[in-house]
């Protein structure tokens, strides 16, 4: 791609402030990285909230990781362009937060904010017909010596293994597997649980019978926490609880917070490379 | 006669049947359920998605579930259940095909109506600390 040229063009007609963001960020990518994640996490964080005015109602978080999930929850954000969403997210705010972006980083980000500016233009006017050409790689403004290629080298190949990493704990925690086919395993569950009710309701019921679960699903929490039985095993299975799921989010941000210090590691190589040069 | 399960395949088997009984499988198909399994169950991130390869879980009937949870350790079952009935509460309505598999599984666990309440209680708690702040529930 030559001066001047941008992979964004097309964004014009949709989204004059998205396309702009999408343009400064790509002229950032080789020269400031950092600049240019701020500009792709702006760019994210201003499709979230025009996605979100369109298409959702009620009071929605301004906070960016809130929109996405909500827009998710709602349907209007599949998963791949989730995970790409909270990608530049977390790449911009690290960014921000003064971890330093390698170049091939940001390039990653660009091509994926690329693809799904594609698809945000689809969502803006249904129906419109979005030929993406291939993404073409800005050109670095210097010829870009051997060792800095080396170096670039190791940034992806982190990059992909930390991708890698993220996509398997986020197979980890949803509840269908990604080759499943979650319509025909719907199906065949629906089948199989109205059969056992048919049997069930025919035969009659153990211990723990329908009208008795019904009841209890029905009470309300403070209701059944009031009862002397309860009171105290709820409070203490709150704390505990609580402690379980902060033990999980801390190793998840633990996790994250590696492989920012993995690539840092990697950047202060190139430091240390250069002064050694000079 | 049924083939018993691990824990982890027992887990996503009967939270999925549940997710499907809500007839709400947009909003349960969140983390809730692998965090559950990893933070109360203890399972590992390995294990949660070996227990979803098709081969693994796919020719598993409801039949295999229950017998499996009739074969767990008391706490696990237990535990299972909660989880089961946090899937339940997450989308805060109630649908007569979830009551029927609460129901089953208790049932098949054998727990006693006081045990099902306390499991019940757990459930809401860690539904309502589960559920996002301005979601749709």
């Amino acid at each position: 791609m030559s001066k001047g040229e941008t992979n964004f063009q097309f964004l014009d007609r949709f989204d004059k402030r998205v396309a702009r963001l999408a343009k400064q960020a790509e002229k950032y990518v080789h020269t400031d990285p950092d600049s240019c994640m701020f500009k792709l996490r702006l760019m994210v964080e201003t499709m979230a909230k025009t996605l979100t005015s369109l298409q959702m109602r009620g009071d929605i978080s301004k906070d960016l990781g809130a929109m996405l999930g909500a827009l998710e929850r709602s349907g209007t954000l599949p998963r791949r362009q989730a995970d790409t969403m909270h990608a530049i997210r977390r790449d911009g705010n690290a960014a921000v937060h003064g971890s330093p972006t390698p170049v091939p980083t940001a390039m990653r980000r660009l091509r994926e904010a690329y693809k799904v500016s594609g698809w945000f233009c689809k969502m803006l006017k249904r129906g419109s017909k979005i030929n993406l050409d291939a993404f073409d790689p800005p050109k670095p403004p210097t010829p870009v010596d051997q060792q800095t290629k080396n170096l670039h080298g190791k940034i992806d190949e982190l990059e992909e293994s930390i991708e890698q990493r993220r996509v398997a704990t986020r197979e980890s925690l949803l509840m269908f597997g990604p080759q499943e086919d979650v319509e025909e395993v719907t199906r065949r569950i629906t089948e199989e649980l109205k059969a056992l009710d048919n049997v069930a309701a025919a035969a009659g019921e153990p211990v723990i019978d329908a009208d008795f679960v019904a009841l209890v699903m029905a009470m309300d929490l403070e209701q059944i926490e009031e009862d002397p039985r309860h009171g105290g095993d709820s409070r203490q299975a709150r704390r505990e609880a609580e402690e379980q799921l902060d033990g999980i989010k801390k190793h998840l941000a633990d996790r994250e917070a590696v492989f920012l210090e993995e690539r840092t590691f990697l950047m202060e190589q190139r430091v240390h490379h250069q002064k050694e040069n000079q | 006669m049924p083939t018993l399960l691990d824990l982890p395949t027992l887990w996503f088997l009967s939270a999925r049947t549940m997710a499907v009984a809500g007839e709400d499988l947009p909003t349960v198909q969140e983390a809730a359920t692998g965090l559950y399994a990893q933070a109360i169950l203890g399972l590992t991130e390995e294990e949660c998605r070996e227990a979803k390869d098709a081969d693994h879980i796919s020719n598993k009937t409801l039949i295999d579930c229950l017998a499996g949870v009739r074969a767990l350790p008391t706490e696990e079952s237990e535990k299972l259940l909660t989880g089961v009935m946090m899937i339940a509460y997450a989308d805060r309505s109630m649908k007569p095909l979830e009551v029927r598999w609460a129901s089953m599984l208790a049932s098949a666990i054998g727990v006693s109506p006081d045990v099902f309440q306390r499991c019940c209680v757990n459930a809401r708690i860690i539904a309502s600390m589960l559920r996002p702040s301005g979601g749709a529930a």
